[in-house]
């Protein structure tokens, strides 16, 4: 049992913890390829940006003022710094709920993200000021893990997480994989940036060896079973949690996620990549994402802003 | 500490008629004993090791996000409360003293609210006048005639006490609505605790950990006894208030909900809170939303903080709101001054702790004494706060006289006055150098089934120098307060 708000900011924490990594990975990425000045890095460029929804042509030819932007533009409603103030400001408003020890990790990383340092050590070296980001939000996500309860409000937090990561991945794949895209991807170069974007290089390297194809990574990115980042993965944790969710309510709501979710991980368990090849990645990507967001609606409908009606004692 | 109803008491004074009592040095370079171990620590750290001390410390408040937020047009910063390095120090004996005087205040206040809002018999004796009470913006009258449990109307109260020139403590003020800083208390306690441990351990400082324990059974205590298992709750104006960091900090702490407004329904004149499987019972709410914003339908319309009906459901005797709401009635600037004749109508004994002097402009002899000393005299309307509608003498122009005069004249029931006070000095690290400056106090005193006076306290702080003003939106600070268990011990640095 807790507050429905207090599920709802801590479902947003995940959800925005998950954005800001995600971002900080793609962004440094990006500038790391874009250093070189071949068609394949601006292809790596035009990826990153159109997975964030800035498929901007003047963005690409100046990949690095694009990424600072990405990182500290607070009036950037996806910017590094908006997320992780979205996700402080989520987690002061249930402060009684998480511990200080998960806290301490959040707020800190958001002072040094908004410090007057902030510019200046990201144009000193954007990628230890990124690494250090991923390493501290590893460390926010430990902290959790570690130091708070694994019930309810623990399950609502993990929910963000995996719900945002299937999204993320899903919109990275349909960027690189889905019907819009201009040039087929196969430069091995923006491949294994890919994978480095998913933070999947070296896991995907120890399964497919260094052989690198556009579908071995669709199948990975798709389909793994063990690696965490997969979308996968994600749906199977989200069935896990919203179980858990479940277990403490006594009515089973009408909008019921776990359904929903349940359905989307057999199809991925028991999908054939030539099946999905043959029907085309793209509408098979456009099916899983509408799957997640109808899980985010379901879960709303059946925990958060469910309607008093059915609630109120008889 | 921007309390809602917190009030400037004091000014600066041009020349103060008596040198104020110092809590560290009683002149001639002495020292006083309880304050000796601390000074001999002290005298042994240099200004660089003081400010690392004190970094220590601000790093502190800002990695717990114990901050209040500035929103600017550009920029959005964290600020911290400033707190100072060196902790207040009150012995034994004194807080003996403090803690009996509180403790008979409370009581007394409780029994002046019971009364009030039921037979009202202290106003037929005319010790109180009726109208005095009856007319006070703070009195609630649909508070008449209900049951409140224990006849505890005020269940957490935060004293303002200040020591005068002579070193005595007297109350300048009941806040017994909505009192706020006691997680500053907390706070500064882990904190000093931090930087100066060994001094703290050789001290023998009481431990005021327990306070949030203490509330949690205090508002037990307070529901109904047949719902074995209380829910109690914490009800706050939501993340914007400047005090949500106590509100969260007391619900984590009590390992209470916090909620909002918005997470209450009533339904049937029962309190249920929103969760995530549907809506739960609330038994006890430890509100921290003033009187009028707590319910649409009986206190202010316009009101998106409260839940819509609350006040029916306590009426109805199914939930309890904590503090009771028109509590304010006993804290109210003029009845202020009848406090000392309320002890001694209810408890038969004289107040432990005094007053500060107060003149009432209703009473004509005392009204024409205030208009014939207005440049002494500080003088407030009753019913204002913050500073607002104040006139402080000694710095007042004759044009600002003639204009309260007139004010007075016209409607003197609204004013009160009171000579200026000139408050104690604690030392405090300004700028790598330590410097007195005047500080107050305020502890917190819980009222249940019983009444508990927590030994600590806040001590506000007024930064700047010469300024008797220590409320935070006014450049005040805080510090810790240590009150020690016994007499002062051996030194060990």
């Amino acid at each position: 049992m807790m507050l429905a708000r207090v599920a709802d900011s801590l479902y947003w924490i995940g959800r925005y913890v998950e954005r800001a990594e995600h971002m900080c990975r793609l962004t440094d990425v990006m500038l790391n390829a874009t250093l070189d000045r071949t068609e394949a890095a601006n292809q790596v460029g035009r990826i990153a940006l159109a997975a964030v929804g800035h498929p901007d042509p003047a963005k690409v030819a100046d990949p690095y003022e694009a990424a600072l932007a990405l990182t500290l533009d607070r009036d950037n409603d996806g910017s590094i710094t908006s997320s992780l103030a979205s996700a402080r400001e989520n987690a002061r408003q249930v402060r009684d709920q998480i511990t200080t020890e998960t806290w301490e990790r959040l707020n800190l990383l958001y002072l040094r993200m908004t410090g007057a340092g902030a510019a200046r050590a990201f144009s000193d070296g954007s990628s230890s000021f990124l690494g250090e980001a991923i390493a501290d939000l590893h460390l926010f996500k430990g902290a959790a893990d570690a130091t708070m309860s694994h019930g309810e409000g623990w399950s609502f937090l993990m929910l963000g997480v995996h719900l945002e990561r299937a999204q993320l991945i899903g919109r990275l794949l349909e960027t690189c994989f889905g019907e819009g895209r201009t040039t087929a991807l196969s430069d091995h170069f923006a491949l294994t940036s890919l994978l480095r974007m998913s933070c999947a290089l070296e896991p995907y390297l120890r399964v497919f060896t260094a052989d690198i194809q556009p579908k071995f990574i669709l199948e990975f990115l798709l389909l793994d079973e063990e690696f965490p980042r997969s979308i996968r993965f994600c749906t199977q944790r989200i069935e896990e949690h919203l179980s858990a969710v479940n277990r403490h309510t006594e009515v089973t709501p009408p909008a019921n996620p776990e359904r929903l979710a349940g359905r989307l991980k057999a199809r991925l368990q028991y999908a054939d990549m030539a099946e999905i090849q043959a029907g085309g990645a793209s509408a098979f990507l456009a099916n899983v994402l509408d799957e997640c967001a109808a899980i985010h609606q379901a879960l709303y409908e059946a925990y958060v802003a469910y309607p008093l009606e059915l609630r109120l004692p008889a | 500490m921007a309390t809602a109803h917190s009030v400037d008491k004091a000014e600066p004074q041009a020349l103060p008629a008596l040198a104020p009592y110092d809590e560290m040095r009683p002149g001639d370079g002495a020292v006083r004993p309880h304050y000796a171990a601390l000074e001999a620590r002290i005298s042994t750290l240099s200004a660089a090791q003081l400010a690392e001390r004190q970094r220590t410390l601000e790093r502190f408040f800002l990695l717990q996000g114990i901050t209040f937020t500035v929103y600017g047009g550009e920029t959005t910063t964290e600020r911290i409360i400033p707190t100072d390095l060196l902790p207040r120090i009150i012995p034994a004996d004194e807080w003996a003293k403090i803690e009996s005087g509180l403790a008979q205040r409370l009581k007394a206040l409780n029994m002046f609210l019971a009364d009030i809002y039921g037979e009202q018999q202290i106003l037929m004796d005319g010790v109180v006048p009726r109208d005095l009470v009856l007319s006070a913006p703070s009195y609630r009258r649909e508070m008449q005639n209900l049951f409140v449990p224990h006849a505890a109307y005020a269940n957490v109260c935060g004293s303002d006490l200040i020591r005068q020139p002579d070193g005595a403590f007297a109350v300048l003020e009941d806040n017994l609505r909505v009192p706020s800083g006691v997680s500053y208390m907390l706070a500064n306690r882990e904190a000093s605790k931090r930087v100066f441990p060994g001094t703290f351990r050789g001290a023998g400082v009481r431990s005021i950990d327990r306070y949030p324990d203490l509330l949690l059974s205090t508002l037990k205590s307070m529901a109904v006894e047949w719902r074995p298992n209380p829910q109690v709750v914490v009800l706050t104006p939501g993340v914007y208030n400047s005090a949500y960091y106590e509100h969260a900090y007391l619900a984590r702490l009590m390992g209470a909900p916090l909620v909002e407004g918005r997470d209450l329904v009533v339904h049937d004149n029962m309190v249920y809170m929103r969760t995530t499987t549907g809506l739960r019972r609330v038994d006890v709410i430890y509100r921290r939303v003033d009187d009028d914003f707590i319910d649409p339908l009986t206190f202010r319309r316009d009101s998106g903080l409260g839940a819509a009906g609350l006040f029916n459901a306590y009426r109805a005797g199914n939930v309890v709101i904590c503090n009771a709401p028109g509590t304010g009635v006993a804290d109210d600037k003029a009845v202020y001054a009848y406090v000392p004749h309320i002890i001694r109508y209810y408890l038969g004994e004289d107040a432990i702790l005094p007053n500060i002097e107060t003149f009432l402009c209703r009473e004509p002899a005392q009204l024409s004494h205030v208009l014939g000393n207005l440049d002494k005299f500080v003088v407030k309307a009753v019913g204002a706060s913050g500073g607002y509608g104040m006139l402080v003498g000694p710095h007042s122009t004759k044009a600002q006289q003639a204009e309260f005069a007139d004010a007075l004249k016209a409607d003197p029931e609204n004013y009160i006055a009171q000579p200026t006070i000139q408050l104690s000095t604690a030392p405090c690290l300004v700028d790598a150098t330590i410097e007195p400056r005047h500080v107050d106090l305020r502890p917190f005193i819980l009222c249940g089934d019983k009444i508990t006076v927590t030994p600590g306290a806040l001590t506000r702080v007024a930064l700047k120098r010469g300024s008797l003003v220590v409320n935070s939106s006014q450049g005040g600070g805080s510090k810790d307060t240590w009150v020690l268990d016994g007499d002062a011990r051996a030194i060990r640095p």
